[in-house]
């Protein structure tokens, strides 16, 4: 940039002079009763000419300037009013302090301009734009050089970088993703109506006038029947979602209309869909509520049901499965000539049950999209309160999951999209200075495995340090030194879950220090889900939530402790194994049971529920489970099995209680109480 | 082949920025013009494959040059070269004819980009 320096000291300055002389003529015209329209125009040109060129320089402060005194220049000539004199004045007196700057800056000693100008500029301007028959909006602020930008519109783009004319090691902007949807009917040869939606890349700052072009050009392709925003609102800056629909009659192929829409610049996503003519697509602002666009034919088929109502039906279907279990229990009392006749009706029962609760729960389901769609939009916030940069990539969107565990999920996710961006991602000159790209890549991956949802959160940032966590963990006590130093790499990364514990060094506003990482994986426990974390120094962090699709049936490990009998969600469950406590090692006596290459400590559940009186034989079942922060296994009598379980939420005095998450009924009618270990642990 | 390209603006520094810019990305700079009235001209002359147009020029703008280039060969490839707050001004070109715009300041890869794009090598 450096070697244009003389050339725009130079010529800044050459206008800046060309400035003088017309602003002198102006006075003198305007004295003589109205300045001619061309000596304005000319000093509007000046300015502007001053403003372009000191953007593109970075040079912030003089274009900020320049555009405040061009804005005023505008709104003269708008109004085409008598110039006063103090106008002339300030205009010249903005001249003199643009010159100013322009020299400061050749010696690479940047200066800001004069409040007082500023305050004296920005009197005359309003007065001048009271005369104006077309009013515009208030002067921006300095370093915006943006006025007639719709309120919507994003912040003015960062100026450009000193290095940005150099081949930059910068990645170019994300490429449009064009999905085109066709109905399966073949193409007809004649005009139809094709309903197109274009989403405004986030990154465009005009995005009504790139919209503008979206129409102007499908318009050479056929008519445009309507739009929403319409070409006169577009006209006014208005593109409040910064989505076009359209809907345009035309006989040209979609890919045809699929490639003009692709050769145009700051295009995110692109749906375009051929429709009835009797029945043309309504084009309404696309609802943030709604889980995804619903062709129009199918949307008149749906209806929308009150969440409450869905639970009442997921409840009740509950209901029916424990008393069908209940209703098979008794049959077993039945005698013989009587009982195939019951069972028969009983397994008919349970098959048309179990059906409803497919259908149910397939209403419940609802697709990611309708948490991630808010990803990008806060990705693209937390990057410019940070200064970085990146890149958002969401995959698997479209996957669904019951809609009580996407209600929950909301605030994990953008807990991990912040901590990735602050903590994760480095500021663009370190990457650069580690190889890196300067932009920074998150990606959000979502897959159905069998009857979970995996989601994946990556970032290509710094890593996470496990030497700092351990020695964070202990500091704060979460460990112990001597429990510390048992754990790998890998278990200390779980670590971070721990209240007070991150390496986080500064704390900002984005994502605190360790508050919250706690907070998400009980979340995530609540819904029966579990959260694993993977980290390498210098390539990133990865978070791994594997979820349940439905909250209401779990498989659960029941086991037996005296008389009782418990269920431990078999999500957390990692093995079980069969052992005489008295022959293991002990640290500070408590056993611990060498497993999967590291010492777990080993609790009887008896005591930690409080139960008393029991009189355990020397061989004990223990059932490795996640526990606070690291693994933990708990001694029972006997393991009884595994079992889909129907569970319901505690009630009040019962949801108290720490360490119990829910009950379940057994087929005999027996209740069973779901543990939640990590909290009894602590309890 | 190597596109030829017809660069148009007021200011010699932004003529030297935008056409390094253009050399840099394996185009060829044919020629320039300061205003609205050589740009028409130079058009004529050269048949660029693409050309970039500033608005706001003395003696004929950029608007209305586009104007008079399009009736002259409706196929002409026009980029306007604008600031933030000319949103109506590059609407107004657009319905002149003008094919995308890029908005200053300007990174030269967004430049690229953009024009490559509207040449459909994008």
């Amino acid at each position: 940039m450096s070697k244009y320096l003389g050339l725009f000291v130079a010529e800044a300055t050459d206008h800046l002079a060309g400035l003088s002389a017309e602003l002198v003529a102006l006075e003198k015209a305007g004295a003589e009763g109205g300045a001619t329209a061309s000596v304005v125009d000319g000093i509007f040109r000046h300015f502007h000419s001053v403003k372009g060129m000191s953007a593109s320089m970075g040079f912030e402060a003089i274009s900020g300037l320049a555009h405040r005194a061009e804005d005023l220049v505008g709104a003269l000539r708008r109004s085409q009013a008598k110039v006063e004199p103090d106008t002339a004045d300030v205009l010249l007196a903005t001249v003199d302090a643009l010159q100013a700057m322009v020299t400061a800056s050749a010696s690479g000693t940047p200066q800001l301009p004069d409040p007082a100008l500023l305050a004296r500029l920005e009197g005359v301007a309003e007065r001048a734009r009271g005369a104006s028959a077309a009013p515009v909006g208030p002067a921006p602020p300095v370093k915006s050089l943006s006025v007639e930008a719709p309120p919507e519109a994003p912040p003015a783009p960062p100026v450009a970088l000193p290095d940005a004319l150099r081949a930059s090691q910068e990645e170019s902007p994300s490429p449009a993703i064009i999905q085109v949807s066709v109905r399966s009917d073949a193409l007809p040869a004649g005009r139809r109506e094709v309903a197109i939606d274009v989403e405004i890349a986030g990154t465009c700052p005009v995005p009504a006038v790139r919209a503008f072009l979206v129409l102007k050009k499908l318009g050479s392709y056929g008519t445009v029947l309507r739009s929403e925003p319409t070409a006169s609102d577009l006209k006014a800056g208005r593109i409040p979602q910064k989505r076009l629909a359209a809907v345009l009659e035309s006989a040209a192929p979609l890919q045809t209309l699929e490639r003009v829409l692709r050769q145009i610049s700051d295009i995110g996503a692109v749906s375009l869909r051929e429709s009835e003519r009797e029945a043309p697509a309504p084009i309404s602002q696309p609802q943030p509520t709604s889980p995804s666009e619903v062709p129009a034919a199918e949307a008149q088929r749906s209806i929308r049901v009150k969440t409450e109502l869905l639970d009442y039906f997921l409840d009740t279907v509950g209901e029916l499965i424990l008393a069908t279990a209940r209703l098979r229990e008794v049959g077993k009392m039945i005698p013989n000539p009587f009982r195939p006749m019951l069972d028969e009706g009983v397994d008919r029962l349970n098959a048309i049950v179990k059906d409803l609760h497919d259908k149910v729960m397939a209403v419940r389901m609802t697709p990611l999209a309708q948490l991630t769609e808010r990803l990008p939009r806060a990705a693209r916030d937390l990057a410019r309160r940070t200064g970085k940069q990146i890149e958002l990539d969401i995959q698997g969107s479209e996957i669904e999951i019951d809609r009580a565990i996407l209600e929950e999920l909301g605030d994990p996710l953008m807990h991990l999209l912040r901590n990735a961006v602050d903590h994760g991602i480095e500021p663009p000159h370190l990457r650069l200075l580690a190889g890196k790209p300067a932009t920074g890549r998150i990606t959000l991956v979502a897959r159905r495995e069998r009857d979970r949802v995996l989601l994946e959160i990556a970032d290509d940032g710094k890593g996470m340090e496990p030497e700092k966590l351990r020695a964070k963990a202990v500091a704060v006590g979460a460990v112990t030194a001597e429990q510390a130093a048992v754990l790998s790499d890998r278990e200390v990364l779980q670590l971070a879950c721990l209240p007070g514990v991150s390496t986080a060094e500064v704390v900002t506003d984005l994502s605190g220090r360790g508050v919250g990482m706690d907070a998400v994986k009980r979340t995530l426990e609540n819904v029966g889900g579990t959260l694993e974390i993977d980290s390498g120094r210098g390539i990133g962090t990865r978070f791994l939530l594997s979820l349940p699709l439905t909250v209401a049936v779990q498989p659960v490990l029941l086991v037996l402790v005296g008389e009782e009998i418990l269920g431990l969600p078999i999500a957390k469950v990692h093995g079980a194994a069969q052992v005489e406590l008295a022959r293991l090692d002990r640290s500070q006596g408590t056993p611990l049971l060498a497993y999967g290459g590291s010492h777990i400590p080993v609790r009887e559940l008896g005591p930690l529920l409080g139960f008393r009186g029991l009189a355990p034989g020397p061989v004990r079942s223990v059932v490795i489970t996640e526990g606070d922060g690291g693994r933990v296994g708990l001694a029972v009598d006997a393991l009884l099995g595994q079992q889909d379980a129907v569970l319901k939420p505690l009630s009040p005095p019962l949801d108290q209680v720490p360490g119990l998450s829910a009950v379940t009924v057994l087929g005999s009618g027996r209740p069973v109480f779901i543990l939640d270990v990590a909290r009894l642990l602590v309890a | 082949m190597t596109k030829r390209v017809l660069i148009v603006d007021d200011a010699i520094f932004m003529r030297n920025m935008i056409k390094d810019i253009f050399s840099g990305g394996g185009f060829e700079v044919v020629g320039e013009a300061a205003n609205g009235l050589e740009a028409v001209e130079k058009y004529k002359e050269l048949k660029p494959d693409l050309t970039t147009m500033d608005i706001v020029m003395p003696f004929k703008s950029g608007i209305e040059a586009t104007r008079d280039i399009i009736k002259h060969d409706g196929k002409a490839v026009i980029v306007m070269c604008s600031a933030l707050g000319q949103e109506s001004l590059v609407m107004e070109a657009i319905e002149a004819g003008a094919s995308d715009f890029i908005v200053k300041p300007f990174k030269s890869e967004d430049v690229l980009s953009v024009v490559k794009k509207v040449l459909g090598e994008g």
